[in-house]
């Protein structure tokens, strides 16, 4: 069941795919994709393009998939692992969600940082505190990480 | 007292053959350091390696009883859930140096497993370096030239032996340390022989063997004289394990403890504190039958333990023990039999016999209205002249009159009395009853499940009813019930390791288990399972407990009931939630076919849930069908060979119709038995969502918790996480279905309704009730309730 859902999910993502993300199977294995993020216009990652790996489990779509950002990124609900910190990921999954969906979330996430429920403590800190200083690494980072 | 101090330099060198638990890359290996639990010290992580070199040095402050703890990590995992454990060294200092002489030695040790059960391998070097000239903090008049002191003299001031400590102290020192020394079950052997008028050495170690005796006393010769300091008459040794233990030769007992009232103990480790809760572990019933005589006695003989000396020695053939509780009981070696009443006494019961009389009196009385009591029943009376009454079919003591209906007393729940009903019944059929004899398992400590598999499948079912008398190889102690709660601890430990693949950890929390649906990678597994099916059925047989706790679809499937979707949640919280969702959905355009994936050593495997199902597609109509073959599936259907052979060996032992007399969480607590529960830990680890600590319903909570009995708190536990398990290292290590949870109380809910529970989340939805009573009555009811409604 999972792997129909799977290449059901790859077709809808080639024949309607969004404009800000992409994702695809990287080799043979289709429960092994990567998928590419641009970063929001009205974000401090504007400009960079992020990748991300998606594994999913053997019981997709009763379990949510396993994503991580595999470029480096500073972001309160991000951490240095590319672990994301997103309820929808977690207990918040429902079979209903897709990766294209899912994706969309995260990009949301980049723009509207969720600094109450904070994966890395620090960032969220200083999110909340000193803005400009958030924006300001974070541009920094999506320079030195995400443009190539 | 202090004992002095002195500046250790602790050099972690390096690490060789670390076990390598992930398949495709290596541990960040670090090690973190810490002496008698305080101090700690970690080094840096060093990147990829299974043989890191660290050669880093620190300073800390050590006495001669220091342990030094060192654990090594991956970092990498370390953040996650408590993962990342690659093993830890446990070092007696005084063991490797004379702290007071100073010096310089290198350690070697083999890493060991700590509580968990993940496997551990390799070695930890490190260094100790202590400077003759390094000035002492405390600095001893006699001890400035570095020189090894005799013992009597060594210590500043030597407090005086326990026994000469007059009233309670002493009484609850002896008590605990007794206790403990009985946990290892080996201590008791000792003291069982330095009682006994015809044992020939009163200095007999427990069980070590001639040549570790003699190594652990030259090394106790060690530590004695490198400058601690013991009390006037005590000796400090190592057994075979290499375990220290200490001999008070003025009273002839052992104990774990360091005599020392000052705290300075060595640090317990996890599994012995785990050790300590399944020991303590009871049922309502034991619990409840000892209270009537305990009562009875405790008051006239007060402190019985430190009495030894007002009422003189006890007679030839007879020895004085304790409880786990420290409660003071009576072995008459000659006879065989225990006792409450202290032998010496007997003298002074003259005045009670006029008890006889009043029993009889009562009895006459009720015997008009009720009819005599049922055979081999008998009705005494307390000290108090409380009416209690003796089981001697089943040896058991219930203040409950079996002759009334069991809800007759509105003040006590009902579930209770059911439950310790169910449990004298149980008792009291004939299936139960041991069979005349004995039945001797031996078994060694390296290979406990080898060997107990062999034993206990090789014996017919008759002899394995017959009273359990279970030896370690190479260890004396006998089996007056220690040694086999000791067996079955180790044991279950063993069996139901993960890493034999019969059981796994259920994707709920990390303590719960249930089969490994891929047992069969080890193709004797259903041997197995039909031996831990025997092994179970004997722990309940006999009345021992085993240290595991397992989902409640496990206990349903023993008990014949069906599995329904919540028992999903604690086998797979995602694929419960996903499977709710498809009952309240609509999933219409899903594509879900009448299968499910499994993943085989990771080979996906399609399995169909009926037949054809590949092509048949899930609908609204047909959705319920699919959910309930999911669960059937995923919970019943992947272990269906394994559960078969177990339960042919568990039902050697009991039963089919008189376990069914129980619920899943009644069977829990059979198997498991009701742990002591740290109110204050269990306080201290709470969270609030909506309420704070101070608020009053809050307050009431508390209060009506601390004054529940432990067998109703378990139930609270239980009701609200879902295992009676509690963490080894208490609530703070409460693990919900995505990581630590602790225990959490909600302001959720109307004030009519009752308390709710997320057993994935360790949660409480606690309505904001007006008054005491009204919460009082409904959590006693929501607990007592739990199957079926009012939990989510």
């Amino acid at each position: 069941m999972a792997l129909k859902r799977i290449n059901k999910e790859l077709k809808d993502l080639s024949q309607d795919p969004p404009t800000t993300c992409s994702a695809g199977p990287i080799g043979e294995d289709l429960f092994h994709w990567q998928a590419t993020i641009m970063g929001p216009k009205d974000s401090p990652y504007n400009g960079g393009v992020f990748f991300l790996s998606i594994h999913f489990p053997t019981d997709y779509p009763f379990k949510p998939p396993k994503i991580t950002f595999t470029t480096k990124i500073y972001h309160p609900n991000i951490n240095s692992n590319g672990s994301i910190c997103l309820d929808i990921l977690k207990d918040q999954w429902s079979p209903a969600l897709t990766i294209s969906k899912v994706l969309l979330s995260i990009c949301s996430l980049l723009t509207d940082p969720n600094p109450d429920d904070p994966l890395v403590p620090e960032i969220a800190h200083i999110y909340k505190t000193d803005r400009h200083r958030y924006e300001s690494i974070a541009k920094e980072w999506t320079q030195k990480y995400a443009c190539k | 007292m202090s004992e002095a101090t002195r500046k250790l330099k602790v050099t972690v060198l390096a690490a060789d053959n670390l076990y390598k638990r992930e398949l495709f890359r290596m541990p960040d290996p670090f090690v973190v350091l810490t002496v008698d639990g305080a101090q700690t010290k970690t080094t840096k992580a060093l990147k990829r390696t299974l043989s890191p070199y660290w050669n880093e040095s620190f300073e800390v402050q050590v006495k001669p009883t220091s342990v030094i703890t060192a654990q090594v990590f991956d970092q990498r995992k370390f953040k996650k859930r408590g993962q990342g454990f690659l093993g830890v060294i446990n070092v007696q200092i005084s063991q490797h140096i004379n702290v007071q002489a100073g010096g310089e030695t290198m350690v070697t040790q083999d890493l060991k497993n700590s509580n968990n059960s993940d496997p551990v391998q390799g070695r930890l070097v490190m260094q100790f370096n202590i400077a003759a000239e390094d000035p002492i903090r405390h600095p001893h008049p006699n001890s400035r030239n570095g020189t090894p002191l005799p013992t009597a003299s060594a210590s500043p001031s030597p407090p005086p032996p326990p026994r000469a400590q007059a009233g309670s102290v002493s009484r609850n020192h002896t008590a605990s340390s007794l206790s403990s020394a009985s946990v290892g079950a080996v201590a008791a052997a000792a003291t069982t022989a330095a009682t006994a008028t015809a044992s020939t050495t009163a200095a007999a170690p427990p069980p070590a063997s001639a040549s570790s005796a003699s190594a652990a006393r030259a090394n106790a010769q060690n530590t004695t004289t490198s400058g601690d300091a013991l009390p006037q008459g005590w000796e400090q040794r190592i057994d075979h394990l290499g375990r220290v233990y200490y001999v008070d030769h003025n009273t002839r007992t052992t104990t774990w403890r360091r005599p020392q009232a000052s705290g300075n103990a060595p640090a317990i480790e996890p599994s012995d504190t785990e050790r300590q809760q399944h020991m303590n572990r009871t049922l309502p019933d034991t619990g409840n039958s000892s209270t009537p005589s305990a009562t009875g006695r405790a008051t006239p003989s007060g402190g019985t333990a430190s009495s030894g000396s007002s009422l003189g020695p006890l007679p030839s053939g007879w020895e004085q023990r304790f409880t786990p509780e420290g409660r003071p009981y009576f072995v008459n070696h000659i006879a065989r039999t225990t006792t409450w009443d202290d032998p010496r006494m007997r003298g002074n019961q003259a005045p009670n016999g006029n008890r006889a009389a009043a029993v009889a009196g009562i009895a006459g009385q009720t015997a008009s209205r009720l009819g005599p009591l049922p055979s081999g029943w008998e009705m005494r009376l307390t000290a108090q002249g409380r009416v209690y009454f003796v089981d001697h079919n089943t040896k058991t003591t219930t203040w409950d009159d079996p002759r009334l209906p069991s809800n007759l007393d509105q003040n006590v729940p009902q579930y209770k009395r059911d439950f310790r009903r169910k449990y004298i019944y149980f008792r009291s059929q004939a299936a139960m009853r041991p069979v005349p004899g004995q039945c001797h398992i031996k078994v060694s400590r390296d290979n406990i499940i080898e060997h107990s598999y062999n034993e206990i499948m090789r014996l017919s079912v008759t002899e394995l009813k017959k009273r359990l008398m279970i030896k370690f190889d190479g260890e004396d102690g006998l089996d007056y019930g220690g040694v086999s709660r000791e067996f079955f601890f180790l044991l279950s430990h063993e069996m139901f390791n993960p890493q034999y693949c019969l059981f796994e950890y259920s994707a709920h929390d990390t303590y719960t288990l249930q089969i490994n649906p891929h047992s069969g990678i080890n193709p004797e597994h259903l041997n197995y399972f039909r031996f831990i099916g025997r092994t179970m059925g004997l722990a309940i047989f006999h009345r021992r407990f085993l240290d595991a706790f397992f989902t409640s679809s496990f206990y349903k499937m023993i008990l014949k009931k069906p599995v329904t979707l919540e028992d999903m949640q604690s086998v797979d919280a995602d694929i419960y939630r996903s499977l709710k969702w498809t009952l309240e959905n609509d999933i219409s355009d899903m594509g879900f076919t009448f299968t499910v994936d499994d993943d085989r050593f990771g080979e996906r495997v399609e399995v169909e849930l009926k037949p054809g199902g590949k092509d048949i597609d899930v609908t609204e109509e047909n959705k319920e069908e699919f959910v309930n073959l999911s669960i059937q599936y995923r919970v019943c259907d992947r272990i269906k060979e394994q559960f078969e052979a177990f339960q042919a060996g568990f039902h050697e032992l009991i039963p089919e119709d008189l376990i069914q007399v129980f619920d899943e969480r009644e069977l829990e607590l059979l198997i498991g038995g009701l742990a002591e529960i740290d109110m204050d830990d269990w306080k201290k680890h709470t969270d609030y969502r909506g309420y704070t600590e101070s608020d009053q319903v809050v307050q009431w909570f508390w209060k009506f918790v601390g004054e529940m009995d432990s067998e109703h708190q378990t139930r609270l536990l239980q009701f609200t996480t879902g295992t009676s398990r509690i963490p080894v290292n208490g609530f703070k290590d409460l693990q919900g279905s995505d990581g630590p949870r602790r225990f959490t109380i909600e302001k959720s809910g109307d004030i009519v309704a009752l308390p709710k529970s997320h057993t994935c989340f360790n949660r409480i939805d606690l309505p904001p009730y007006t008054d005491y009573n009204t919460l009082a009555s409904k959590l006693t009811l929501a607990i007592e309730n739990t199957v079926g409604f009012a939990q989510e």
